[in-house]
């Protein structure tokens, strides 16, 4: 009962956030976005035709009249028609979307998961030579580009140069099989990418706890290692853990998933976005922008109740 | 000494700690033994190696930097020091256990005492967790919590200091063991919370014939629980007596200061209560000869030349010093 309050209350308190992060992209991207009117216009237009055309676009409504119209657009999900190919962009979304969580979930979860695990081995051995490999390891994969990797990864796995072993473009999935094949090698390159970043940074986490008085006690106790990990410093270690995870949600599925998408040739939804960010097609960007920072203030209001339920001293109050 | 086979026996322990400076000798030729069910007291300033000898009976020296250079514990007879870490886990918590100066954070912040009260019994006792949990349900109850059914569930950060501790006492109990370590048990409390804490470890020891470590700089807590004490001044024991004559009778001009620093009510109040003058030297660059003779008003020639040995002297106590001081003087 408590926690269901808890749970209201952080949605309650999320409202004026979702306010302003729309107000802000609204301003930027729509009040003082690109003006379309002469686009529609033939040449030499009359100011009737103008006013007619800007009209249409509803650019001669109000300020507070257009961020209501913004807001009504994400609240139903329906923000009209692409510029580009005049389909509907919910249904553009609804095709896209599921592709790319397909394509991102399961580099974005073994990242993290393997992150985890080696952040943990090399903190049970820091300072030995394990160890020194692990963070290695780490600094290679953080230095090098994403683009480099990817590139590379094509090289290896999909060319007739190196392996050749899987499809380097496109995304025709009928089967469970035809996914593993196409979804193998962007895995391949997010993991080794994301892999460098976390596991430092667990590392460092875990590193910490290690060092806490409760650790030694159950030392003194007799518990194993294997306890000591898994148990006693993993469960204190899991609200920076979580914040990281969380927090890289929307920066994975955004930017993760536009570079993937366009040099995979997967028609997700950050092919989309990127499609719509060159070509200037505003309802598409309008819905991909406006959804991102939506999503922010979802992942922050569940990222809190996450520390609730794994640190019983945040205070439900 | 005594007929009485010594439940932990250390002999000539070397502790070495690799700092950037160098390498320190935080534990220098240690040798003492613990009787079956005896309350022993360790007293020394802070840095004299107290906290570490305690350590390394439960295998607990950071390693590294640590390390046992050399020596030996037994624990009836068994030689713990090269022990495999598999079966000194088995010793911990089971045959010997720890409490720790810091209640607040010497337990685990996300879980509830119970669980882990709970986890130190199913490893050492065979029991089911629900069985544990009526063990510890027991021990809390022991150790004077209140409606311990209700505390057992709740979290560290919900109970008091003092509560804290108990619960620290009651999992340290829980398995039976045979020797139990308490190192600076209440210097993180109020002085009253002391006292019931201090109350607790005495009466259960007695329960249970526990033998107790009690490491404090506290004297007054040492002549009010313990019957025997050993002083270490930088990392030596300096003298090892029984209470009476340790706290009447201070043959080591160090153990004689820290009884004349104890303050007291005393009939004529003194101008200024006697301290020891100087500070501990550093372990990276100690004097020649005794480690105390910097700050010993009675030094002599021969102190900064030799070292002197811990010798037992004719009532029994062991004193390492050239020139014991007299009853008396």
């Amino acid at each position: 009962m408590e926690m269901l309050q808890y749970t209201l209350r952080k949605l309650i308190t999320g409202i004026p956030l979702v306010l302003g992060v729309t107000l802000i992209s609204f301003v930027l991207m729509v009040y003082f976005g690109p003006d379309k009117t002469y686009d529609l216009l033939g040449k030499n237009p009359t100011p009737e035709e103008i006013a007619q055309v800007r009209h249409q676009l509803g650019y001669d409504q109000p300020f507070v009249v257009r961020y209501l119209d913004y807001l009504r657009e994400l609240v139903t999900l329906d923000f009209g028609y692409s510029d580009s190919s005049g389909e509907r962009v919910g249904s553009i979304l609804k095709r896209t979307i599921p592709v790319s969580l397909a394509v991102i979930l399961p580099g974005f979860i073994l990242g993290n998961l393997l992150g985890v695990v080696l952040a943990l081995v090399a903190a049970y051995h820091r300072g030995g030579w394990i160890d020194k490999l692990i963070m290695a390891g780490s600094v290679v994969g953080m230095s090098v580009s994403f683009l480099i990797v990817i590139i590379a990864f094509q090289v290896i796995f999909s060319s007739s140069y190196g392996l050749n072993w899987f499809p380097v473009l496109g995304w025709d999935v009928y089967s469970f099989w035809d996914y593993l094949r196409y979804v193998t090698v962007p895995t391949l390159a997010s993991v080794f990418v994301a892999l460098g970043y976390n596991t430092r940074f667990y590392r460092a986490v875990i590193v910490e706890e290690m060092g806490r008085d409760h650790v030694r006690t159950a030392r003194a106790y007799g518990a194993s290692p294997a306890e000591l990990l898994f148990k006693s410093i993993l469960k204190n270690s899991l609200i920076p853990i979580i914040t990281r995870i969380m927090f890289s949600i929307p920066l994975v599925v955004v930017s993760g998933s536009l570079l993937i998408e366009s040099y995979f040739g997967i028609p997700g939804v950050g092919k989309v976005a990127f499609d719509a960010i060159t070509t200037g097609d505003q309802p598409i960007l309008k819905a991909v922008v406006g959804l991102t920072a939506v999503l922010f203030v979802v992942v922050l209001i569940i990222n809190d109740i996450l520390y609730k339920v794994v640190d019983p001293r945040v205070s439900l109050k | 000494m005594s007929a009485v086979e010594p439940l932990i026996s250390v002999r000539n322990l070397r502790i070495e700690f690799n700092t950037e400076r160098g390498v320190v000798r935080a534990i220098d030729d240690v040798s003492f033994d613990i009787l079956p069910g005896e309350t022993l007291g360790v007293v020394g300033e802070s840095g004299c190696g107290k906290s570490v000898t305690s350590l390394a009976i439960l295998g607990l020296i950071p390693s590294p930097p640590g390390r046992i250079v050399s020596g030996s514990i037994r624990l009836q007879g068994r030689e713990l020091v090269g022990l495999p870490e598999a079966e000194y886990r088995r010793v911990r918590g089971r045959e010997i256990s720890m409490i720790f100066q810091e209640p607040m954070t010497a337990l685990n912040p996300v879980f509830t005492v119970g669980s882990q009260m709970v986890d130190v019994l199913v490893r050492h006792k065979q029991l089911t967790r629900k069985q544990a949990r009526q063990v510890a349900i027991d021990m809390l109850a022991k150790v004077g919590i209140p409606s311990p059914e209700k505390r057992i569930d709740e979290y560290p950060h919900q109970l008091s200091g003092g509560m804290r501790q108990r619960v620290m006492i009651a999992m340290a109990l829980s398995c039976g063991p045979k020797l139990l370590l308490a190192d600076e048990p209440t210097t993180a409390l109020d002085v009253t919370t002391q006292a019931q804490v201090m109350e607790e470890i005495v009466q259960l020891q007695e329960e249970f014939g526990t033998a107790v470590v009690l490491v404090t700089h506290d004297l007054g807590v040492v002549a009010e629980t313990c019957q025997r004490a050993v002083v270490m001044y930088c990392g030596k024991v300096i003298e090892e007596a029984d209470i009476e004559t340790l706290f009447h009778h201070p043959k080591h001009p160090y153990t004689r200061g820290l009884m004349d620093s104890i303050p007291r009510i005393r009939e004529q109040k003194k101008a200024e209560l006697p301290t020891i003058p100087g500070t501990v030297p550093d372990l990276l660059h100690l004097p020649n000869g005794c480690r105390f003779v910097d700050r010993c008003f009675q030094a002599q020639e021969r102190c900064c030349q030799a070292e002197p040995a811990l010798e037992r002297q004719a009532d029994g106590s062991q004193v390492a010093c050239f020139y014991p001081l007299e009853a008396g003087a």
